[in-house]
């Protein structure tokens, strides 16, 4: 009158394999899920039980206990129904328990004995220890991609049932069609004039510098930012696989294949709160929105709108590339190496931001520039300024190039960055900046000016340094790098809210 | 009280002044037919003016208690010695050193105090230079080059000290060094309550070698009206009025009211239609107002007045530069224009573009602010 059945549960984005143990005895029926289920776990008697005699299959009029396993392990959802019911049939007989041996269960009942889909099947297919898995229909993709070395994919109980005994042979697995991304990345041909902003978008895409665009309202921020991805490069097997299994984690839907090959795109609204930023939760951890966008561009709109304690948090995962989000009850740990962009209007008038160009008092300007703070200011490399465009380029200008033509550079510069042993140059150590990034004696003269100017900050010179080596790699320079390239990096780094002096002279 | 020696009518003045809720035009009720000293005294009665009245109407008899009760807890001897010991003058009109110009004003301070160069209230052609505080570049490089211009010219500034226009004025006539008229500033709050405060500098420069002028006392804080009523004595003391960058409500506009009311002719600097910062001037144009070009404009029609002014010496040009960077030069205009606008317009590639820009921006032909780019003038 017992059984154990194999499952996981998802903690965070990993998942953790669960045993499902039931026990059915003589007393008062009863039904009592023990070890940690959350709510939509316990709810699960309701649907095992529907989901059982809507399936002609019996209902044991006894006493029930399911135990999860490990029980200081939290479990979420509803992602153990299946092994519920598969564990109750096993306890009672109905199915022997050899024919269960070496099989998971993943996914949740309807109340009519259908097997519907689970979010995070990717992780918990990868966490299960058994050789063989049973997954919903929907969740044939993803777990695909982990490949456990059986899978079987069913639509409802009745005919798990009916395959586990024999009586007839299971449901036969479809090909997985072969459709790339979710949605197509918009070309960067469609954005007319904009010379110096495409060329930032450019940059921010072969070094992987993050990047803030500074403009009024209606100057095209949101259109230039939206055609970053699209100049990025195809994920890497382990980043493409670690963007999955966060994205399934999530619920978040993924491409038919089941892993996501693009680099995504995640605008989270400046509404969001600290855990919807980072990730977090109260029982189930939840990743984040710079999680969501690991590998990818995160692009904070309105980045003034920000509530400054929400935006400091993302301070530290844009340093280590990681988030470590700890509760009481534990901690999880997401991936989150981002490319960060952001826009935001230079003063809240909504002006141009051009001295004298806006209605807003200094006092005023001054109190909009404090909600982002000067930390994460800094972590923008690339800071540039971004108009209304000319009305003859919307109206006549040629298009621009084709996000084509620039990811072509883009891939050609991250190659160099490769053989410096990095993915690209942000990344780069301040030791290896000065072994790649040397520079001639003008450029040298150039920086110490600044920084004795007290226009650049230590950290930020070796920014500019990164900066000027990937200007250099886009346009195919080699040897130290030059005064115009340091230039171009400077003033790709503009200080948005510095105060206007009033006295000259 | 040491009472062997009288003390001096600017002693009753400043006590005067000093009272609560005091302004000009209770002052000249209160003095229209009676010296200082007698003044206070029905002051310090709680007398009932029937003058006072006619300004002040139904608040009369609380004014004139609060009045008794601060004149019976100030000390009229202290209050001057504090002052004699800060070295400030005090003027009232009957003093020998009051400026002519304000004898005849239709609404005279009725006591200036002053501290600096008395020298700057000689019977010497004065200039004031008003303006916008939230002026632009463009606006605050003229300002800079009149006040030093004027100053070389013999010409002594006067302005309100506050910030962007009248600042810039100031620190124009201050950067001469040597020979040149010490400008005025006229502020509207006390000598001792520096504002704004990030004026700081320029204001205890001017107390050095310029002079401050204030018809408020020791100790007054900074009141919305009071700039108004200060901006009169600017044009009062000036020979003429030169708006350099207005909004379209800006406070300089009270400064040529009354410098028309005074008939004081108004010069305005010309500025783009389409800044803000300049919409107020160039209405003054539409309107009659002079149109300043060139500093020669306003000092011929000094000499054309009768005063004396020096030939200002001509400003050394900027050297000559190579084609590139005169293109990016004529592509940027003579407005604030950002980096990607620029490279919109010149077509150049984004690092020759940025090259250019960064030697333009050493050898001072471009100043570059919160990532815009602004062309300077081609002197030195």
């Amino acid at each position: 009158m017992l059984a154990a059945i194999s499952s996981a549960t998802l903690l965070g984005v990993r998942g953790h394999p669960v045993s499902v143990e039931v026990h059915v005895a003589n007393g008062l029926p009863a039904f009592n899920v023990v070890g940690l289920p959350d709510t939509s776990c316990r709810e699960a008697r309701d649907r095992v039980r529907a989901a059982l005699e809507s399936s002609g299959l019996a209902w044991p009029n006894q006493r029930i206990t399911i135990n999860l396993a490990p029980t200081g392990v939290p479990k979420a959802g509803a992602v153990l129904d299946l092994a519920m019911a598969v564990g109750l049939l096993v306890a009672c007989g109905e199915i022997e328990p050899e024919l269960v041996a070496g099989l998971a269960f993943l996914g949740e009942l309807g109340l009519d004995g259908s097997l519907r889909p689970v979010a995070g099947a990717l992780p918990l297919v990868d966490a299960i220890e058994e050789p063989g898995v049973v997954v919903a229909l929907g969740n044939q993709a993803e777990a695909t991609v982990v490949g456990p070395e059986t899978l079987y994919c069913v639509p409802d109980l009745r005919s798990l049932v009916r395959a586990l005994r024999g009586d007839e042979p299971w449901p036969a697995v479809a090909s997985i069609p072969e459709e790339e991304s979710l949605e197509d990345d918009p070309d960067l041909a469609e954005v007319r004039g904009q010379r110096m902003a495409r060329f930032a978008l450019e940059v921010a895409a072969a070094g992987a510098h993050h990047l803030l665009l500074i403009g009024p309202p209606g100057a095209g921020k949101s259109m230039l930012a939206r055609r970053l991805p699209g100049l990025l490069p195809d994920l890497t097997q382990a980043v493409a696989l670690a963007s999955s299994r966060i994205r399934s984690a999530a619920g978040e839907p993924l491409p038919s294949s089941g892993l996501l090959r693009r680099p995504p795109w995640r605008a989270p609204h400046h509404g969001a709160s600290a855990a919807a930023l980072v990730g977090g939760g109260s029982m189930v951890m939840r990743p984040g929105e710079v999680s969501l966008a690991h590998g990818g561009v995160l692009f904070l709109d309105e980045l003034g709108e920000f509530a400054p304690s929400v935006l400091d948090t993302l301070r530290q995962p844009l340093e280590d590339g990681t988030v470590r989000v700890s509760r009481a009850f534990g901690s999880a740990e997401f991936p989150a190496q981002v490319l960060l962009v952001a826009a935001m209007n230079p003063c809240p008038c909504g002006g141009s931001g051009a001295p004298g160009g806006c209605r807003c008092p200094e006092s005023t300007r001054a109190r909009y520039a404090r909600r982002v703070s000067g930390p994460l200011l800094d972590r923008f490399d690339l800071r540039v300024d971004v108009q209304r465009p000319n009305p003859l380029d919307l109206l006549s200008g040629d298009p621009g190039e084709s996000s084509e033509q620039v990811a072509e550079r883009v891939t050609s510069a991250r190659r160099r960055a490769e053989e410096r042993g990095v993915v690209a140059n942000a990344e780069l150590s301040p030791a290896m900046v000065e072994q790649a990034a040397s520079l001639t004696e003008e450029a040298t003269q150039l920086l110490k000016a600044a920084l004795y100017a007290g226009t650049l900050s230590a950290r930020g010179l070796h920014r500019v340094r990164k900066v000027a080596l990937t200007i250099g790699d886009l346009s195919g320079h080699h040897g130290p790098l030059t005064a115009d390239l340091i230039d171009t990096a400077l003033s790709l780094r503009i200080d948005p809210f510095h105060p206007v002096g009033h006295a000259v002279g | 009280m040491p009472s062997d020696s009288p003390l001096p009518a600017e002693a009753w003045l400043n006590a005067l002044s000093s009272l609560p809720d005091m302004g000009p035009a209770r002052l000249r009720a209160l003095l229209a037919d009676r010296q200082p000293e007698q003044a206070w005294r029905a002051c310090l009665q709680g007398k009932p003016l029937p003058e006072v009245e006619a300004v002040v109407g139904g608040r009369l008899l609380t004014l004139t208690a609060a009045w008794a009760k601060a004149a019976g807890q100030l000390s009229v001897s202290e209050l001057w010695s504090q002052l004699v010991k800060q070295g400030v003058q005090v003027m009232g009109r009957e003093h020998s050193e009051y400026p002519s110009c304000l004898r005849d004003d239709p609404d005279p301070p009725l006591v200036l105090f002053a501290q600096g160069d008395l020298q700057a209230l000689a019977p010497a052609p004065r200039v004031a230079i008003v303006g916008t505080r939230r002026c632009t570049r463009y606006g605050s490089e003229v300002a800079y080059e009149l006040g030093k211009t004027l100053t070389t010219a013999g010409v002594s500034v006067v302005s309100g000290l506050a910030l962007g226009i009248d600042a810039a004025a100031h620190a124009g006539a201050m950067a001469v060094k040597g020979e040149g008229q010490p400008p005025v500033a006229v502020v509207a709050t006390g000598l001792d309550v520096i504002y704004p405060k990030t004026n700081g500098a320029l204001w205890r420069q001017i107390a050095e070698r310029g002079l401050l002028v204030s018809e408020c006392p020791l100790g007054t804080t900074p009141a919305p009206w009071r700039f108004p009523a200060r901006n009169r004595i600017i044009a009062g003391l000036a020979d003429a009025v030169v708006v350099v960058e207005s909004h379209e409500k800006g406070g300089s506009l009270y400064t040529v009211d009354a410098a028309i009311e005074r008939q004081r002719p108004v010069f305005a600097v010309p500025g783009p239609i389409r800044n803000p910062a300049s919409s107020g001037t160039n209405r003054l144009l539409a309107d009659g107002a002079i149109p300043l070009c060139q500093v020669s404009d306003l000092l011929e029609q000094l000499e054309g007045a009768g005063h004396f002014v020096n030939e200002p010496a001509p400003s050394p040009v900027r050297a000559l530069l190579p084609p590139q960077h005169q293109q990016v030069l004529e592509a940027m205009g003579w407005e604030p224009v950002s980096l990607n606008t620029l490279a919109d317009r010149c077509g150049l590639s984004p690092v020759d573009l940025s090259a250019a820009l960064s030697a333009l921006v050493r050898s001072g032909w471009v100043t570059a602010e919160r990532g815009f780019y602004e062309r300077m003038s081609n002197t030195t």
